[in-house]
């Protein structure tokens, strides 16, 4: 053996008792970490499919009715309001745009459902009155959801300016709505735990909690080892 | 009780009784001066100043070895003061308000590095025994132009780290003083610089310990009242906000209480801020794991947190330091996702307006009505996290502009007077430069802090691990692997600084979704680490046997007979 290959350090090529040790508790802490972190993710991928909130099923099950049949029964209309309610509630998540599309299909639907003598007061900017009767006729009671929606009412209404609701609205609702109320969901987001939606909990608390025990794990063992291989650390 | 417990007593006291006298109402959320706040941040600076003034270091060498005094357990408060700054106070829950679950992919990546940092590098970078990242490159490479480029990159990453601290001291300056924001970071700006100019050669661990001590309790105190006021298990808010989740999923109706603008405290079903990658947010799940790995590994390559371990007595304080140093870091990462789970629900009425994200923290805490000394204190802990970590920041790039490029490669025969000017300038320098980027708001704090860490994973990291493990890695080696990573890194910067400017090159949209300014160093790191590996094998040039002896006997313990 000559000098040079005396002094080769290499993780995979361990020279003591003491480094091979070393190597393999490396090798299993880092083993572990990977598959917490990474594993554990690439599972939620392959296990999340695209599940639809209530409120797009409800959104997909009059849409065509609503915007292509003047005479679309009272509930499809009440029904096609709070779906848009129910996104414009997402509020910070919704872009603005998005956010334009879906009190344009509100205002118009409302400015629908209303006989011709009320029709007007939707033409204009909003007003207590007006929010009140988009209130009634949307059908919102004062409690549960229904007050948040109700709530929501008087920064949602804009003023209208077409009996129709615009083509490209028309074009763009429906993608709107898969994009906020489709979410990947599994047995893993659905399951609670402490509370939690469980894949949360495994992010936000477990895999910290796990981090922080890997480092005890590993501050210990390699104490233990030193000892046992009677190494003195240095300086 | 001594000199110092006497300053803390006496200006608690101040504190306490200015605030009662001057008690305001918190409902508006900006646009005014808020005398508190003022108050108690000025109180704070002028307590870490004055600590810094007793525990004053006689000279450089003491200075550097202030640590080697301290236990485990206070190095590992240190650790984590070092660590906390603007982008986890405050940069944290802004992103999870924001994207939701894609945000926890930078609570798991600032903590999840440590993980590495500890198995492969803690104890070896301890036992190497150099003071800085560059004399570590420069050294084991032996290479004055490593060196030189080193110290460059660790100037350029505390650079780019810096910007997102003083975006959070100009948004917290902004809501103190009410002013615009604009002028709030040059106020900002001036402040920390002085308070760095002053405190620079004071005694740092000492008040990194206190400065802990004042983050992660003026973070808490909001949750435990926000938990008990909304009705959710209050005891410990880290477990207790999990109902929070669910709840926010499935929709909270009316009836929990009223918030301080006076909407119900009360959300629609909202899934989209909990469930992973959500479509709403406009976040891939390769976004979240590239960030999350970028995250790990750069915090395995940060000067300023690989130095922390020299200044620990021993290999093995420098892994207990580290267990410490993450479980204190964990109880702020812990408690983030409340900030920003509270946050979600309190400003789910589009009448309170669109929110600056970032400020989200303590926006939560006003919306939640807490009394004003408790939301004063929080936004004092917020620049207090940012002037712990700026100051720290400044002074290690001052120092490798001086020390490791100006004294060691450009002008060794420099004076220590001559060194010192270099080195208030180069303070001076950089934070001017650092309040100009911050001034054109490229990103949010926590994506801008994370450029900081993309660069270290590319870049110093692949040298700390490769230089470690493998005497075969070599100067040849060192320099391939750093024009790989630094290649990727200037690529990714210059498509990200143009398409600020508006200017769109080629395949913009593909290089901005898989070579991103916040997560480049997926790729970076690897490339560079094989890089390293092939020049390392295909040069002539050898190791030399005095640094493998000194790799194999000193750093890694071989009893070679």
């Amino acid at each position: 053996m000559t000098n040079h290959e005396q002094y080769e350090v290499n993780f995979f090529k361990p020279l003591s008792e003491h480094a091979k040790a070393n190597t393999k508790l490396i090798t299993r802490l880092a083993i572990i970490w990977a598959v917490a972190v990474f594993g554990f993710h690439f599972l939620l991928i392959y296990v999340s499919t695209p599940t639809p909130e209530q409120a797009f099923n409800d959104f997909n099950a009059v849409y065509p009715q609503v915007v292509e049949e003047e005479s679309a029964p009272l509930e499809a209309n009440q029904q096609f309001a709070r779906t848009m309610l129910m996104v414009l509630g997402k509020n910070i998540a919704v872009k603005d745009d998005h956010k334009a599309v879906l009190k344009e299909s509100l205002s118009w639907i409302v400015y629908k459902m209303n006989a011709d003598s009320i029709k007007p007061m939707f033409l204009t900017a909003p007003s207590d009155e007006s929010v009140l009767q988009a209130a009634t006729s949307i059908g919102l009671a004062s409690d549960g959801f229904d007050k948040i929606m109700k709530d929501l009412l008087p920064t949602s209404l804009i003023k209208v300016e077409n009996s129709t609701l615009s083509p490209q609205s028309q074009k763009a609702l429906p993608e709107i709505m898969e994009l906020y109320l489709v979410h990947n969901q599994s047995f893993l987001t659905d399951f609670n735990f402490l509370g939690f939606p469980f894949h949360y909990w495994y992010t936000a608390q477990f895999l910290l909690i796990l981090f922080v025990l890997l480092c005890l794990i590993y501050a210990v063992t390699i104490d233990k080892m030193n000892t046992q291989h009677d190494f003195v650390e240095e300086t | 009780m001594n000199k110092q417990s006497k300053i803390i007593y006496t200006l608690f006291l101040i504190t306490f009784f200015s605030s009662n006298l001057f008690a305001q109402s918190a409902t508006k959320l900006e646009g005014e001066f808020k005398l508190i706040p003022a108050i108690i941040l000025i109180i704070l600076l002028v307590t870490f100043v004055l600590v810094g003034v007793f525990n004053r270091a006689k000279d450089t060498k003491t200075y550097w070895a202030a640590g080697r005094k301290i236990s485990p357990v206070g190095a590992g408060m240190a650790i984590a003061s070092n660590w906390m700054s603007a982008a986890s106070f405050l940069g944290m829950a802004a992103i999870m308000y924001g994207s939701g679950y894609h945000g926890l992919s930078y609570v798991v990546g600032w903590t999840g590095g440590y993980v590495l940092l500890l198995i492969l590098m803690a104890g070896q970078i301890r036992r190497y025994g150099k003071y800085t990242a560059a004399d570590f490159i420069g050294d084991r490479y032996y290479s004055q132009g490593l060196r030189g480029f080193g110290a460059g990159l660790a100037i350029f990453i505390s650079f780019s780290y810096c910007v997102g601290q003083f975006a959070g001291i100009g948004l917290m300056f902004k809501w103190i003083l009410g002013i615009d924001y604009t002028y709030a970071v040059l106020i900002g700006a001036s402040v920390v610089l002085a308070y760095t100019l002053i405190s620079g050669m004071l005694g740092v661990t000492k008040n990194m310990q206190i400065q802990y001590v004042v983050i992660i309790v003026s973070f808490l105190i909001p949750l435990f009242i926000l938990t008990y006021k909304f009705g959710y298990f209050s005891w410990l808010p880290q477990v207790g906000y999990g109902e929070i989740i669910s709840d926010i999923v499935n929709g909270i109706a009316p009836g929990k209480g009223i918030t301080a603008m006076g909407h119900d405290f009360a959300i629609l079903p909202s899934p989209e801020f909990a469930m992973p990658w959500d479509p709403a947010t406009g976040q891939t799940a390769f976004q979240w794991l590239a960030i999350c790995f970028s995250l790990m590994i750069g915090t395995a390559g940060l000067p300023h947190v690989i130095q922390r371990f020299y200044v620990v007595p021993r290999a093995k304080d420098a892994r207990w330091s580290v267990v410490w140093g993450l479980f204190f870091i964990c109880i702020l990462y812990w408690s983030a996702p409340v900030y920003s789970a509270f946050g979600k629900i309190l400003s789910s009425n589009p009448e309170v307006g669109a929110l600056a994200k970032d400020a989200i923290v303590v926006y939560t805490a006003q919306l939640g009505d807490l009394y004003p000394l408790i939301i004063g204190f929080l936004a004092a802990g917020a620049v207090s996290a940012a002037f712990s970590t700026v100051s720290g920041l400044l002074i290690a790039g001052a120092s490798a502009f001086s020390h490791d490029l100006y004294f060691n490669v450009i002008n060794p025969k420099a004076t220590e007077q001559k060194q010192m000017l270099m080195a208030r300038m180069g303070t001076i320098l950089m934070a001017a430069g650092v309040a100009i980027i911050a001034l054109m708001e490229l990103g949010l704090i926590a994506q801008l802090v994370a450029v900081a860490f993309s660069l270290a994973g590319c870049t110093i990291f692949p040298l700390f691990l490769l230089g470690i493990w493998w005497s075969g890695s070599n100067r040849t080696g060192a320099w391939s692997g750093l024009i790989a990573g630094s290649s990727v890194a200037v690529v990714t910067l210059v498509y990200f600084v143009t398409g600020k400017f508006g200017i769109t090159l080629p395949y913009h949209d593909f290089m901005n979704y898989y070579l991103n300014a916040w997560y480049f160093a997926w790729l970076g790191a690897p490339l560079a680490i094989i890089a390293n590996i092939i020049g390392s094998k295909l040069s002539k040039d050898k190791t030399p046997i005095e640094i493998k002896m000194f790799l194999a006997e000193k750093v890694h313990n071989y009893k070679i007979k």
